[in-house]
Formats: structure tokens, C-alpha cells, sequence
């Protein structure tokens, strides 16, 4: 098993074109796109009617302004209008007095990010509004972004997760590991490929003739594609968090974990294809079908959260590409422990076990 | 040592090879002869433990190996009829690898590694990547890479397929010298008559799955009616000695040609001495006498009314 392991990256190390290109496009992919989600940050006029006081326009946007990456200016409703359709500006903010509207260009991809944020915006504020009615202190908000400050405020951020129509959408970590987990894909279908080719060309029947057991050669394979697989995506997270700062949360272990499990069961479903599959070309075709298929339905190339077709949703629960980024995102956005793992990551094991004993059996059977 | 009896694999429910039974005997380089679609690389799997047969068995040294293929495995080497190699490492890793699987490593891997290089003559060029050799180049690696764990018996389907005269004879006296001087068994699959007659004892002639003929090289031409076609190469056409030589009750058949007389004697008769006179008395000056006996060429012919290659 060692040794067919090894021929893999003996082999790889003469021919390592195709991997190497999967990393650089994921690499480019992130860095074009969640660069430009984070280098050039977004001005939004706002405007408000004569309904909220200039006090409270004032509030608004102080608050709204807090971003990093957003930028919220007063101008006249006239103004705003005016630049979003000569599109000087992408999009335009109307402020009301406990509510707001967005108005959008058709189709900006940058809304789903902007808009998420606007909303945590006002529901925070309006229910430290609440609060500050509720209760008789008052100095409420004072306390509350004193707390704000203290690590224990991120417990009551994470409590807005899974709160009806709020996620907490970091555009930097959803393109990170989505594009990861997506080119990842096709690293491992495309070294598993390798076994058909084996077979195709004759080496398979050394390798059955030669006191190696059959699980051995196909262990040796398995664990060349994982190996091959979770390296890639390990480097381009460890690349992004430290190249370009990329904020992963501080449960690395985690990450790596989560990565590996999903890893496995990409093998699994590998393995799965190949007992489908009869040639190497064959499998050129299935492969990008089934990686953007399952990049688009399982969340890779936007949040799985603004998917609201019913059919896809079921879809997206078999694929083990849902249960890694919402895993990755959970630990490294909301900082969730490894207690909220074990229903993704049991999730993954068991499809990634189902698809290896399909996948060899199917595998056997056209043997 | 090794045999196999009524072999039979169906595709299907289309029978590729049927009712096949032959043997080797220690030592032995039989052929194994037929066109293209005889049958003769699902025969070489099934003994080869690659296929189940569907019905038939194959034992070695007098024990079935259907069941319990390790046996044979162990003291079998097979060329494969496709270049079964990863071309992008060199013929030294490729030989490393196959080593390796069979459990070898370090001083023996390597010495064994020399030993199959100088064999098939690629000592020099064992550091190149095997994509960058010649077709024949990677024929011999293919041969090497299955003598790896020194076999007892070694099983060759078509190994001289689609290379060059000179990589040909090479292979073919590399193969002879491993039966002669090595002592290994071989069984060597092949379309082409030529090699079989130089290379084999003994001879299997297949079609459509199964065996018309078998025998040793001589055994197999005696099949052949005994006739001899003898070419009379002439400076002139002589119509007296023609019509004499027609006339002539020993002599089959008797026709011009373009360059002389073409003749068919019964075999074994010697008539040589019988056609000089006559040649001496008509004088005709005689430039070239060609003498044919019959090749295993003429045998597939006259077994199956077919040639073997077209
Ligand atoms: N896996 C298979 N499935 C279906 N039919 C097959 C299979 N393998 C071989 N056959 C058929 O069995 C017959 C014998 O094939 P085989 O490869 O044994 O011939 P061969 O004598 O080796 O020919 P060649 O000289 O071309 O190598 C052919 O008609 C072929 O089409
Ligand atoms: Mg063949």
C-alpha cells in the first residue's frame, strides 16, 4: 500500500501541471474575489425622509459606518437616485424610522453581503432600543458597547445565528472555502483518475499479478488523492490567513479537521464516480458537471442561506460540500466548538462510507 | 508443470475461447500462433489467473490455481500485449516500483533491477523517462518489468507487436537466450509464423477460440500433403524441355513462368539430378533452382483456407 502511495507522488513530482493549476485557480479565484470584497470599500448614499429627525439620520449612520468595508454617506434622496442609475454608485440606502429600503442594480452580486449587513445593523440597534424602553436604566447603551468590547459579546452574536432571515455573511471566509472545497474537487476526482487509467493501460493487472492485495492498491490510491486533496486546501487557507491576513478564527486544529473529514468523503464520492465511469475521458466530462453542481447547490459559490428552492435544499443536504463550509463557516465565523461538529462531521463520515462501498463494488463489478 | 484443460470464456454469452487444453513442460518455449481475435490474450489471462474461465481449469504442477491463484502468481512473469509501464518515470523507477511490489528493496531491489536491465540491453538508458524510448525501447521494459521477481515461467502476448526489424530480432534473441541459457519456461503468443518457427519446440495453432493444431514444428508441417514446389530460374524460354518436363510421370504439375518453369514434386523424391540431365540435354543454361518446403504459414493456410495476417 506504501509503495503504490508512493508511486503516486513519484509520479506526481513528474507531472504535477494539473494539481498545481487547481491550487492557482483557487488562489486567483479567492484574491480576485474576496479581494475585491475587502480592498475597495463600497460607498452607499443613504437618504432618509423628513419622517427621522437629523439627530437620528446622524445615528443611523455613525452606526452603519462601523463597517470596514462599507461606507454610508447623507445625500438627497434626488441625489442617491440619480447615481445609482447613472451608476456611479451600485446601490442606494432609504432610511426609515425602524426600517429601510435598498435599492439595487439589478443583479449585484455585492447586495446579498451589503444588505446582511445593513440588517444586523438594524436589528441590533433596534433591539437595544427595545431594551432601553424596557428597562428603566439608562445608561443601557454605554453598558452594552462596553460589553461589545468584552470576548463575551461574541457568544450574543453567535446567538444570531439561525435566527430567522439573519446569517452573518463574511464574503472573505464564504469565497476562501468555497472555492477551496470547490477546486479541491477536482484534484481528487482528477488523481483518482488515476486507477482507471491503470487499468486502462495494463499496470492494474502487474499490480493484481504481485502479492499486493486489492485493497491495498486501492488504499494506496485513496490516500494519495486524499493527501493530494486536503494539502491543497490547507495551503490556500494557510495562505490566505497569513499572506492576506484572512481572520479564520483562532481553531485552527479545527479547521484541519473539518478538512479532512470532508477530504474523505470527496474520496468516497471519487471512488464512487470511478466505479461509474469506463474511461479517463469519460470522467473529463462528469468531472466539472459535478463539482460546479455540487459548488452551486452545496453553497460553495454563494451562501447555501440564499438558496430557498426546496428541491435544491434537499439536494444540498446529501452533499458533502453543505456539511464542510457550514462546518468551516461555523467554527471560523461564529467560533463554535467541536461540539457543533459532530453533526456535520458524522454526516460526512457516514455519506463518505456509503459512497466507498458503492464505488468499489460498482468498481468490482465491471472488472 | 503447467496445463490447462477444455479452457472456455464466454463474453455474453459469445464464446471467445473454447475447449482450449495445452501444456508446458519445464523448460519448454512453446508458441502460441493465431490471427488477430483467436482468442489467444483471453486464453493467456485466464491461465495467467487475470480471468475466471467460465468453464475449464488451469493447474500448475498438478493443483487447480482457479481457486487459489497465489501458486501461480508467485512463479509466473507476464508481458502484457499493451506497453503496461508509467510513462512518465524512467525505466529505472518503473523496475524500482515493480520490485517493490514483490516485496524487494534495498541492495537485492537494485541488483535485480541491473540484472533485468542488462537482459533486455537498456543498461545506458535506465535513468530516461520511458516516454522519451523508442517503441522497441519500451517493449523490452515491458518484458523486463515481469521478470522483476524471477519467474519460472514466463508468458509473452505478441511482444514484438508494432516496432522496428532491429528491436524485433533483438527481443526475439533476448527471449531465446532467456529459454536456452536462463532456463525459463516460455509461452510466446505471437501472429507472426516467422518468430514461432525460430523461437518455439513446440507449436499451438489457434482460431476462433480454440486449438486446430498442435505439435512440434516438424509434426505440425507433416500435415502438409507431402509436396515441394521447385522454381527453375532460366536465361530463355525452352519449349522441348518444357513439354518433356511435363510429359514426366514423376512430376506433379508442370507451368511457365515469367523467369522458367515452376514445378510440383512429391516430397522426399529426388528428381533434382533427374531435371539437370534433361536441363544438360536441351541446353539450357540454368541460372536459379528454388526448392520450397512448407512453412507453418502454408499449414495455417491449409488448416483454415485463410491466411494469417490480412
Ligand atoms: N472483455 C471482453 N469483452 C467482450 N469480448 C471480448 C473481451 N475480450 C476479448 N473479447 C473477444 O474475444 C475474442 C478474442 O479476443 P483476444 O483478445 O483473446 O484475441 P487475440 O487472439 O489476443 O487477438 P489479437 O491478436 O488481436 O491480440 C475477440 O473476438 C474479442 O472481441
Ligand atoms: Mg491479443
Amino acid at each position: 500500500m506504501i509503495s503504490v502511495f508512493l508511486l503516486q507522488w513519484q509520479r506526481f513530482r513528474r507531472a504535477p501541471f494539473m494539481v498545481l493549476s487547481f491550487l492557482t485557480l483557487s488562489v486567483v479565484f479567492i484574491g480576485v474575489m474576496a479581494g475585491a470584497n475587502t480592498g475597495n470599500s463600497l460607498t452607499i448614499p443613504a437618504y432618509a425622509d423628513a419622517s427621522l429627525s437629523e439627530t437620528q439620520q446622524a445615528e443611523w449612520l455613525t452606526e452603519l459606518n462601523r463597517s470596514d468595508n462599507l461606507s454610508f454617506v447623507l445625500v438627497s434622496e434626488g441625489e442617491a437616485r440619480q447615481d445609482v442609475v447613472d451608476g456611479d454608485s451600485r446601490m442606494a440606502l432609504q432610511l426609515l424610522a425602524d426600517d429601510y429600503r435598498l435599492l439595487v442594480v439589478a443583479d449585484d452580486p455585492a447586495r446579498f453581503e451589503v444588505e446582511s449587513y445593513i440588517n444586523q445593523v438594524y436589528i441590533r440597534e433596534l433591539r437595544i432600543r427595545e431594551l432601553e424602553e424596557q428597562s428603566a436604566a439608562v445608561d443601557v447603551r454605554e453598558r452594552l458597547d462596553g460589553m461589545l468590547e468584552e470576548p463575551a459579546m461574541t457568544v450574543s452574536t453567535a446567538s444570531l445565528d439561525g435566527g430567522e432571515d439573519t446569517f452573518v455573511y463574511d464574503g472573505q471566509l464564504q469565497m476562501l472555502f468555497g472555492m477551496s472545497l470547490f477546486f479541491s474537487v477536482y484534484t481528487i476526482l482528477f488523481s483518482l483518475m488515476k486507477i482507471v487509467e491503470e487499468k486502462q493501460f495494463g499496470t492494474w493487472n502487474r499490480l493484481i499479478l504481485s502479492p499486493l492485495k486489492k485493497w491495498q492498491i486501492y488504499l494506496g490510491h485513496m490516500a494519495y488523492s486524499f493527501s493530494v486533496g486536503y494539502l491543497q486546501i490547507v495551503l490556500v487557507i494557510l495562505l490566505f490567513k497569513y499572506l492576506f491576513n484572512f481572520d479564520v478564527g483562532n481553531q485552527f486544529g479545527l479547521l484541519l479537521l473539518i478538512t479532512a473529514v470532508y477530504t474523505f468523503s470527496i474520496v468516497a464520492l471519487g471512488m464512487l464516480v470511478m466505479g461509474l465511469v469506463r474511461t479517463p475521458q469519460q470522467l473529463q466530462a462528469v468531472v466539472p458537471i459535478l463539482a460546479t453542481g455540487m459548488a452551486m447547490i452545496g453553497g460553495a459559490f454563494w451562501p447555501i442561506e440564499l438558496v430557498s428552492n426546496n428541491i435544491l435544499l434537499a439536494i444540498s443536504k446529501v452533499l458533502p460540500m453543505t456539511y464542510g463550509l457550514d462546518a468551516l463557516k461555523s467554527v471560523s465565523i461564529y467560533g463554535e466548538g467541536l461540539a457543533a461538529l459532530y453533526e456535520p462531521l458524522s454526516i460526512m463520515l457516514l455519506i463518505g462510507v456509503v459512497l466507498m462501498g458503492v464505488g468499489i463494488n460498482a468498481m468490482e463489478r465491471k472488472a | 508443470m503447467l496445463e490447462t484443460e477444455g479452457l472456455t470464456k464466454s463474453f455474453k454469452g459469445k464464446k471467445a475461447v473454447e475447449g482450449v487444453s495445452l501444456y508446458l513442460d519445464k523448460g519448454e518455449s512453446v508458441g502460441l500462433l493465431g490471427p488477430n481475435g483467436a482468442g489467444k490474450s483471453t486464453t493467456i489471462s485466464m491461465i495467467s489467473t487475470l480471468a475466471r474461465p467460465t468453464s475449464g481449469d488451469v493447474r500448475l504442477n498438478g493443483k487447480s490455481v482457479v481457486k487459489d491463484p497465489s501458486a501461480m502468481r508467485s512463479v509466473l512473469g507476464v508481458v502484457p500485449q499493451e506497453i503496461a509501464l508509467y510513462e512518465e518515470l524512467t525505466a529505472h523507477e518503473n523496475l524500482q516500483f515493480f520490485g517493490q511490489i514483490y516485496g524487494l528493496s534495498g541492495k537485492p531491489l537494485e541488483t535485480a533491477i541491473q540484472h533485468v536491465l542488462k537482459l533486455v540491453g537498456l543498461e545506458d538508458r535506465q535513468k530516461e523517462t520511458v516516454k522519451t524510448y523508442s517503441g522497441g525501447m519500451k517493449r523490452r521494459v515491458n518484458i523486463a518489468a515481469a521478470m522483476m521477481h524471477k519467474p519460472d515461467v514466463i508468458i509473452m502476448d505478441e511482444p514484438t507487436v508494432g516496432i522496428d526489424p532491429q528491436s524485433r530480432s533483438y527481443i526475439l534473441e533476448m527471449v531465446r537466450r532467456l529459454n536456452k541459457e536462463e532456463g525459463l519456461t516460455v509461452l510466446y503468443t505471437s501472429h507472426y509464423m516467422e518468430e514461432v518457427e525460430r523461437l518455439c519446440d513446440r507449436v499451438y495453432i489457434m482460431d476462433h477460440g480454440s486449438i486446430i493444431a498442435s505439435g512440434t514444428k516438424d509434426e505440425l508441417k507433416r500435415i502438409l500433403s507431402g509436396e515441394e514446389t521447385v522454381w527453375i530460374e532460366l536465361d530463355r524460354a525452352y519449349p522441348e524441355l518444357f513439354a518433356e518436363l511435363k510429359m514426366n510421370e514423376h512430376i506433379i504439375q508442370a507451368a511457365e513462368t515469367e523467369k522458367g518453369i515452376k514445378l510440383i514434386i512429391p516430397k522426399g523424391k529426388r528428381m533434382l539430378a533427374e531435371i539437370f540431365q534433361l536441363a544438360e540435354r536441351h541446353q539450357a543454361q540454368i541460372l536459379n533452382v528454388n526448392v520450397q518446403t512448407p512453412s507453418l504459414e502454408d499449414v495455417f493456410l491449409h488448416l483454415t483456407g485463410r491466411k494469417l495476417r490480412d
